[in-house]
């Protein structure tokens, strides 16, 4: 395992960590492509990128939570399940070779990218009465919309179906070393119809213990290489706290739109190294 | 600040959204406070590593012992300053930073318990705290 340069390395966990932070997605996503470039084993990749997973999603979290975004208790409930799939995910990594990873991170990105693109932005009725079970879970909340100037308030829905879609998300972050977040914030949205704010924040929130329980297989594996971990996380988090600073003076559209882009290019670049025509491919 | 004393007058939705409040920032102060130490100790034993060696190359990996031996042998190390050097503080760093989603989950379940006395979320929360005190515990 080399690596050309760590200076190099803390430059672009600062890029991964800012786009992190801006789509909710975490850092993984560019990280991993960019470790295995540089010649890390995608396994390790993976493995250091789930450990700054848990830096990206706690540092951003902290201010969507002080801020009141943050959905703690949809948050807390989706948890349960993201955690089961990490762990799944992350020993069907170690057991798997590589060639089905970088696969399976192409398609990923694809398909999030793809079902982003399909989807109708529309302004949706967030007080719609939920569902007993909905009900039940106590998943609802308000807060300050500091672009829009307004007080949102809402009512969670179908939380029995996004329990456990959150089962799959939370497989794709530990088997891929990714927050996972384009999902998570897919299925707050379409499943549980949050607010798009609420979505973001709530789904970094979840993003932190997920990648924790990843990271315990993969540090059971011997896999986590502190000295290499070091300066990624460092530059993740302070690309993360860049994108944080930024993210609260946009409003709804504005993300969604960085978001597809970023989706974008990470898709077409993924597809191109699959197919061999650039980079180190597997 | 304690959260359990609540006004005699105060009305239900009064007492959830302080409640809710308090926890945000119960929350939001314990994930700064972990990332904030956790990038600390890594900056100081890379810094270091960097003085000592000119480079930020260092290689090696956790290997025969789970998170909570590997926190408990970072801390042991942390209270023996003659046998410091970059990599107590890189490992402490790696070690902080587990810890902190850790415990912004135990302390979550403790405030559903105590002060705002929800089991249905102090029992969600007890059973992703136990999901993650088992996998931590594994070698």
């Amino acid at each position: 395992m080399s690596i050309t340069s760590p200076g190099i390395l803390f430059v672009v966990s600062i890029v991964a960590g800012f786009i992190g932070a801006m789509s909710g997605m975490g850092g993984g996503i560019v990280l991993i492509p960019a470790l295995t470039l540089f010649g890390v084993g995608i396994k390790h990749a993976i493995a250091i990128s789930i450990v700054s997973v848990i830096a990206t999603s706690s540092g951003a979290a902290s201010a969507y939570v002080r801020d009141g975004v943050t959905n703690l208790k949809v948050g807390m409930f989706l948890e349960m399940f993201t955690i089961l799939g990490a762990i799944v995910g992350a020993t069907v990594t170690l057991a798997s070779s590589d060639q089905p990873l970088f696969i399976a991170f192409g398609a990923v990105l694809l398909l999030s990218w793809g079902t982003l693109f399909v989807r109708k932005l529309k302004h949706a009725d967030y007080l719609k009465p939920a569902d007993p079970v909905t009900r039940w879970l106590e998943l609802r909340g308000g807060y300050f919309d500091h672009a829009e100037n307004q007080q949102i308030d809402y009512e969670g829905q179908r939380g029995w179906l996004g329990g456990p879609c959150m089962f799959g998300a939370g497989f794709i972050a530990g088997l891929l070393g990714i927050g996972a977040g384009a999902l998570k914030v897919l299925i707050l949205d379409l499943a549980m119809g949050l607010p798009p704010k609420v979505s973001t924040t709530t789904s970094n929130l979840i993003i932190g213990v997920t990648a924790l329980a990843g990271t315990s297989i993969y540090i059971a594996a011997g896999y986590v290489d502190p000295g290499l971990a070091a300066p990624v996380i460092i530059g993740v988090v302070a690309g993360a706290f860049i994108g944080t600073r930024l993210l609260k003076r946009l409003s709804n559209q504005s993300i969604r739109q960085f978001f597809l882009v970023v989706l974008l290019l990470l898709g077409l670049e993924m597809i191109l190294r699959g197919f061999g025509v650039f980079g180190h491919g597997v | 600040m304690n959260p359990t004393s609540s006004p005699p007058d105060e009305t239900t939705a009064r007492r959830e959204a302080r409640l809710e409040h308090d926890m945000e920032l119960l929350v939001g102060y314990i994930l700064l406070a972990g990332v904030l130490v956790s990038i600390a100790f890594l900056f100081i034993g890379l810094v270091w590593q960097y003085v000592l060696t000119g480079s930020l190359h260092l290689n090696y990996l956790i290997a025969g012992m789970n998170y909570f031996d590997f926190l408990l042998h970072d801390l042991r190390a942390l209270f023996h300053p003659a046998g410091w050097d970059p990599r107590v503080f890189i490992d402490l760093g790696i070690a902080s930073l587990l810890f902190t989603p850790y415990i912004r989950v135990v302390s979550s379940m403790v405030f559903f318990a105590t002060a705002e006395r929800n089991w249905k979320y102090t029992a969600f929360t007890a059973f992703v705290g136990a999901v993650l005190t088992y996998s931590l515990f594994l070698r």
